[in-house]
């Protein structure tokens, strides 16, 4: 092994820490900009009643052997019918939600500031480390780790050689962007706190398609067998009551 | 929901503030988060934060959520004068406010002006159409006028989009049976029921309006949700056992002369049981009107 690097205490102060003080005042920064810009979303009649229509459904699903059986199968038909079932969806009218998405301006513009505010921070501050502190050792760490975690930590440099505790400018930079969210917790509160990963996630399966949902509900109450609970119950009763004579 | 933990604690609290101890904030906090009705203990205890303009400062921004507070509370012990006040001062510093005008509309029903709040609902319904409560307040206000259909209609429409609103279904329940519209009551226990299957004051209730809606069909169905009830309850229900009875014996009258080999109809073992476990109820708790008991029993013809 190569012997032991030796990192300039000017790297800790000029690199290291103001880096990291970057990055938090960014975050808050981005926090305020975030809320002077967020809208308050006016929900959508058709939105809202599509989500207590799932709910509904869901529990005649679950509690349907709890009320007789021609309850159940009034209630069936009134959610599934083909004509106008509350559960169903017209194929023609089932709607894609990127096609909502476009068509609603509204909608695309939330996103967009969203997106706004989350990525072009990003992207500055990127271009600012990779243009000032790009392609140097910043820091090490006090363990050893096995050669995985190069490409985490050694990230902007390309030597196989360099042990792999020794943390490059570019992935301290990774580690704070991704690291900092307990601090924001702390500092913001905690529902305020800004959460890149998780927005990340949602930046992939944007949009919930209510067709779909509805759908599936149909088919699960479709599918059901009705057996009715309550003759059941009465022996259960006279046993409960049985016990409670003795 | 109110859990036990947080009754227990709201009712110490309630107790510390009562008597002079500190704590009065915390508790006002707690009765918001848990919305129950302590109006007359808020109310006085509110007031006299904000009537303490050091306390009433060192609150900082809640200093308005107290001022809401108060006002409603002081609306329902009918104080409207302080409610008035509290309510100017919070239009003075917010008199765009739409969480204001829902008060201010409040005041007015509080008030008895039914056309002027009326007016003020619909026209914060056409900012929002999707606010929950002012919905409802409108129901409310509809039942406080003594025009139930109206309620009923308002609550259809209601129901129409917040389909998954079990409170909105039991209110609803409840002015059909009050108006004896007994299938549509029994409608809405169902739903009640799928919403809440664990629940035995539902299948009671269903149980009753069944019963009382009567035929030999909705008869035993009743039977059943009694039971249910019982099982549910762990045979503590008077109401159901009572009700074992009742539909035991009108079972019994309807189904005379029918051939009773019908093993629904007939189930002769529960009834008695249940009369038994009545019986005894009432020997341990009430033992001065077991006469009355047995004698109704009797003509019910199940106890011999």
């Amino acid at each position: 092994m190569a012997e032991d690097l030796v990192l300039d205490t000017a790297i800790r102060d000029w690199v290291l820490i103001p880096l990291s003080v970057v990055m938090v005042l960014i975050g808050i920064l981005r926090y305020f900009v975030s809320k002077l810009m967020r809208s308050s979303p006016t929900p959508d009649a058709k939105m809202v009643k599509e989500g207590q229509v799932v709910i509904r459904a869901r529990n005649l699903k679950v509690g349907a052997n709890f009320i007789p059986p021609r309850s159940f199968r009034t209630r069936r038909f009134y959610f599934t019918n083909e004509e106008n079932g509350l559960l169903h969806v017209p194929k023609g009218e089932a709607t894609n939600p990127q096609a909502a998405m476009f068509s609603d301006p509204n909608m695309a513009m939330d996103m967009m500031k969203k997106n706004l505010s989350m990525i072009i921070p990003q992207t500055l501050t990127f271009a600012w480390v990779n243009f000032f502190f790009s392609g140097f050792v910043a820091a090490k760490i006090p363990f050893p780790l096995t050669q995985r975690f190069r490409s985490m930590l050694q990230n902007g440099i390309d030597l196989s050689t360099v042990d792999v505790s020794y943390v490059s400018s570019r992935s301290w930079y990774f580690l704070n962007l991704f690291g900092l969210r307990g601090l924001f917790s702390l500092i913001l509160g905690d529902e305020n706190a800004i959460d890149d990963t998780q927005r990340m996630m949602q930046m992939g399966g944007f949009g919930f398609d209510a067709s779909k949902s509805l759908g599936a509900e149909k088919d699960g109450l479709d599918i059901i067998q009705h057996e009715w609970a309550l003759p059941r119950f009465e022996q259960r009763a006279e046993s409960v009551l049985r016990k409670l004579v003795k | 929901m109110v859990t036990k933990t947080e009754e227990t604690e709201l009712n110490q609290l309630e107790n510390q503030v009562e008597n002079g101890g500190g704590g009065v904030w915390e508790y006002l906090s707690l009765v918001r988060k848990l919305k129950v009705r302590r109006s007359e203990i808020v109310l006085k205890h509110g007031l006299s934060i904000l009537n303490d303009p050091g306390k009433r400062s060192a609150l900082g921004p809640d200093e308005w959520t107290l001022y809401e507070q108060v006002a409603i509370a002081a609306m329902d012990c009918q104080s409207l004068n302080v409610a008035q006040n509290c309510i100017k001062v919070l239009k003075k510093k917010f008199p765009e406010s739409k969480r204001v005008g829902k008060l201010e509309a409040l005041l007015l029903e509080a008030k008895g002006m039914w056309e002027e709040a009326e007016k003020a609902y619909t026209s914060l319904l056409e900012d929002n159409p999707l606010d929950q409560v002012i919905h409802k307040r409108k129901v409310a206000m509809a039942k406080a006028q003594g025009k139930p259909s109206l309620a009923i209609e308002h609550l259809n429409k209601y129901l129409e989009v917040f389909m998954a609103d079990h409170d909105a279904w039991r209110e609803l329940a409840e002015i059909y049976v009050s108006l004896q519209m007994y299938k549509q009551a029994a409608f809405c226990y169902e739903e009640l029921i799928l919403t809440q299957p664990t629940l035995p004051l539902y299948h009671l209730a269903y149980a009753d309006v069944l019963y009382t809606i009567g035929g030999l069909e909705n008869l035993i169905a009743a039977r059943k949700y009694y039971a249910a009830t019982i099982d549910l309850t762990g045979g503590k229900s008077t109401r159901a056992l009572l009700g074992i009875c009742l539909c035991g014996s009108a079972i019994a009258q309807l189904s005379k002369g029918r051939n009773k080999e019908d093993k629904d109809m007939a189930a002769p073992e529960l009834q008695s049981l249940a009369a038994t476990a009545l019986e005894r109820e009432y020997k341990q708790k009430a033992p001065a009107k077991l006469n009355l008991l047995s004698s109704a029993l009797r003509s019910l013809k199940i106890s011999s």
